[in-house]
């Protein structure tokens, strides 16, 4: 089952970084993880992940301003960014809703769920 | 009925008046015809008794009547007797039968006088005066007999034609007078007219209603009027001066009640304005003026906007007036950046009624709410914080149970490991709510917290034997410096052992594999001091200063790497100032840390709680 997708996962939890790890692996993506934001961010330029799962509130750079620094990017290569934090408030909604391609989803979090997020993304970028 | 009671004061006046005059006019006549009937007598007796007795004799007596006779009428002549030197009576003269009415002591009298005598009497059956004069007669040196003469006074008639003429004179200036009197009288009375009536006036209208009749300006009725006026002055002047004792006592109880109004109002820890109708300041409170900078004087009786030159509370002030529910409060936020730059106030805006409904001023608090501002924000960051610290664990149990559930993981090496973090976060779960459990109790304080006796042998062994797996699994290696004498403590055994677990927990979880955790306690100056020592990663002079604050996580990846709640330091800290110690912490990166909890030693009593 393997696929040319590349999966960026970052999180300071290393136990969520490893449950995600195992279930895209297993679905044959690509995955590389990164611990906290700014080496996220590091990793979105020299990695070029098709799709990025991130958590919000990590040290050093915390999930907002990720995405935020790095939507420009999709402008010229689209990626999927699912973002997971332990509750979606207004503020996240509204955020979320002004960055291309950027999902919300809320901890604790169905591993398959999540599977089944990225693979509708590229079935439907037909990619 | 005015002009007729006139009418009859000037009919009787002028009754009088002629009355008066008339009886003056009787006696002074009556006296002058007394006098000249004397005269007359006197003259007329003197004249006859100049004669001899012998001229009365024979025909000469006759004649001599005769003459005498014409003066009965004209001069009042009663009667005429000549008496000889013997006494009998000569010559009889008696028109009116008078001479035997004659009294005998008048008659003796007579006969008996050597000159001149005149005497009066009244006849026995009448009221009539006679006058009787006698005179002796003499002739060469020897008395040859006696003059007897009555004379009887005409009688005086009141309405003879001239006093009648001077009467009506009279009658007539009494008539002519009565105006000019009655015009002086009331121009006399004016000015007491006036003055009565400013006295009703002082008085009050609590004066008896006067009659049309009384308003003529009698000086009794002036006089009753004043006293009157008086009277009721004196006790209007004494119900004035109990009314303004009264008044004065209640002004000072006012005076007391406003200055300590005003000291509650400027003990409050807000500020208050209080504003009239007009948005002028009535008051403004010792708070206000120490954060307005400015001094009583300055701004009572001011227009708001010249003193608060602030303008949204100012337009919050003013565009409250088309509220309809006056009785509403509302408040707005705002800062004062001019008088205290980075504190937050809350401005209420309340108004003032009369008790009728209407409104009678604002009234403006101002409260300083920071510190509640930054209380506020550490609950709901303090919530935030756990809330994210359960979801954590609570994350990884469900993601790895799916995982487990769904067959995703063959091998079972990798199902034991996922099974051990279920196992683990569970475990993180229940120890995050014993913590928070324990916050609480903290929080409460002296309240909830047990003393009881601990004794530290215990305490040590029980802290230690929760430490030895993690620490054999790392195989680091437990020094113990433990005194002989095991001192006591008074206290929550409990909390102290989750106190003592958190910094010999943090220890194990922060030192590398193979090193050297040394633990001693030791008693110095009725202090135990129990002092932990690791040659771990040790704490970067930045976390130091962070260390004991909730939820502080260093981003140190030694530290970050491990799960924690960042509640433990914190908690360790508060459990330490309940029991009135202290804790201390020493730190070189890369060395190890000190961590030094310092008790103060207390022998437990009994019945002592």
């Amino acid at each position: 089952m393997e696929n040319n997708k590349k999966v960026l996962v970052i999180d300071d939890d290393a136990q969520i970084r490893r449950v995600v790890e195992l279930k895209l692996r297993k679905q044959g993506y690509h995955v590389v993880i990164a611990m906290n934001g700014e080496e996220g961010l590091q990793m979105i330029e020299s990695e070029q992940p098709d799709a990025v799962v991130t958590d919000v509130m990590m040290p050093k750079l915390d999930g907002e301003s990720l995405c935020k620094q790095t939507n420009h990017l999709k402008k010229q290569r689209p990626f999927l960014t699912i973002v997971m934090t332990n509750r979606i408030s207004p503020e996240d909604r509204h955020w979320v809703k002004e960055m291309q391609d950027t999902h919300l989803m809320e901890k604790p979090f169905s591993p398959t769920r999540l599977l089944g997020c990225i693979d509708e993304y590229f079935r439907r970028s037909g990619s | 009925m005015k002009v007729q009671r006139i009418g009859i004061a000037l009919l009787v006046l002028c009754i009088i008046g002629v009355t008066i005059v008339s009886t003056a006019l009787i006696r002074y006549e009556k006296r002058t015809r007394s006098r000249d009937i004397v005269n007359k007598g006197r003259y007329l007796v003197t004249l006859i008794a100049l004669h001899s007795i012998k001229d009365f004799e024979g025909n000469k007596r006759s004649f001599f009547l005769r003459t005498l006779h014409d003066y009965i009428a004209s001069e009042g002549l009663a009667y005429c007797l000549i008496h000889d030197h013997t006494g009998q009576p000569f010559v009889v003269l008696d028109p009116y039968k008078l001479v035997s009415r004659i009294p005998q002591a008048v008659q003796l009298k007579s006969l008996h006088t050597m000159g001149l005598t005149d005497q009066t009497f009244h006849t026995s059956n009448s009221d009539q005066t006679i006058y009787e004069f006698a005179k002796s007669m003499f002739e060469n040196g020897e008395q040859t007999g006696t003059v007897r003469l009555g004379l009887r006074p005409p009688p005086i008639s009141l309405f003879s034609m001239e006093r009648v003429g001077l009467l009506a004179t009279i009658a007539f200036f009494i008539f002519a007078m009565v105006p000019f009197v009655f015009l002086g009288i009331k121009v006399a009375l004016r000015p007491l007219k006036n003055l009565r009536a400013k006295m009703e006036n002082m008085a009050g209208t609590s004066m008896p209603v006067e009659t049309s009749a009384a308003k003529v300006p009698r000086i009794e009725d002036v006089i009753a009027t004043l006293d009157q006026s008086l009277g009721l002055l004196r006790e209007r002047y004494k119900r004035l001066e109990t009314a303004n004792i009264e008044s004065q006592a209640k002004k000072g109880v006012i005076a007391y009640e406003r200055k300590q109004i005003a000291r509650i109002l400027d003990a409050v820890h807000y500020g208050i304005i209080i504003t009239d109708t007009h948005d002028h300041i009535n008051h403004m409170n010792a708070y206000m003026l120490n954060l307005l900078s400015k001094a009583p004087g300055d701004v009572i009786d001011k227009p708001l906007g010249e003193i608060l030159e602030h303008e949204k509370i100012l337009s919050f002030v003013s565009g409250e007036e088309g509220v309809t529910q006056k009785t509403a409060q509302r408040d707005i936020e705002t800062t004062f950046p001019a008088h205290a730059p980075g504190e937050t106030f809350q401005v209420t805006l309340s108004y003032l009624d009369d008790g009728d409904g209407s409104i009678s001023g604002k009234v403006i608090c101002v409260k300083n709410i920071t510190n509640q501002k930054s209380v506020d924000r550490a609950k709901h960051e303090f919530v935030a914080h756990v809330a994210h610290e359960l979801r954590a664990p609570l994350t990884t149990i469900k993601s790895y149970n799916e995982m487990l559930m769904d067959g995703e993981i063959a091998d079972s090496e990798t199902q034991k490991e996922f099974y051990n973090t279920i196992n683990e976060e569970t475990d993180r779960l229940a120890g995050l709510i014993e913590n928070l459990l324990n916050m609480s109790k903290i929080e409460m304080g002296s309240l909830t917290t047990e003393r009881e006796l601990v004794k530290t042998d215990r305490l040590v062994k029980d802290c230690v034997a929760a430490i030895e797996a993690p620490a054999q699994k790392k195989h680091i290696t437990i020094e113990k410096k433990l005194p002989d004498k095991w001192p006591s403590l008074v206290g929550d055994k409990e909390l102290l052992k989750v106190a003592m677990i958190n910094v010999l927990g943090n220890a194990v979880k922060y030192s590398p594999e193979n090193s050297n955790i040394t633990l001693s306690l030791s008693e110095q100056d009725h202090t135990i001091i129990f002092d932990v020592m690791d040659q771990g990663y040790g704490i970067s002079e930045e976390d130091l200063n962070h260390i004991f604050d909730q939820f502080y996580r260093s981003s140190d990846p030694h530290i970050s790497e491990q799960t924690g709640s960042g509640l433990g330091l914190a908690m360790t800290s508060d459990i330490i100032q309940l029991h009135g110690g202290r804790i201390d912490v020493q730190s070189t990166p890369g060395q190890g840390t000190h961590f030094s909890i310092r008790l103060p030693r207390e022998d437990y009593r009994l019945g002592k709680q």
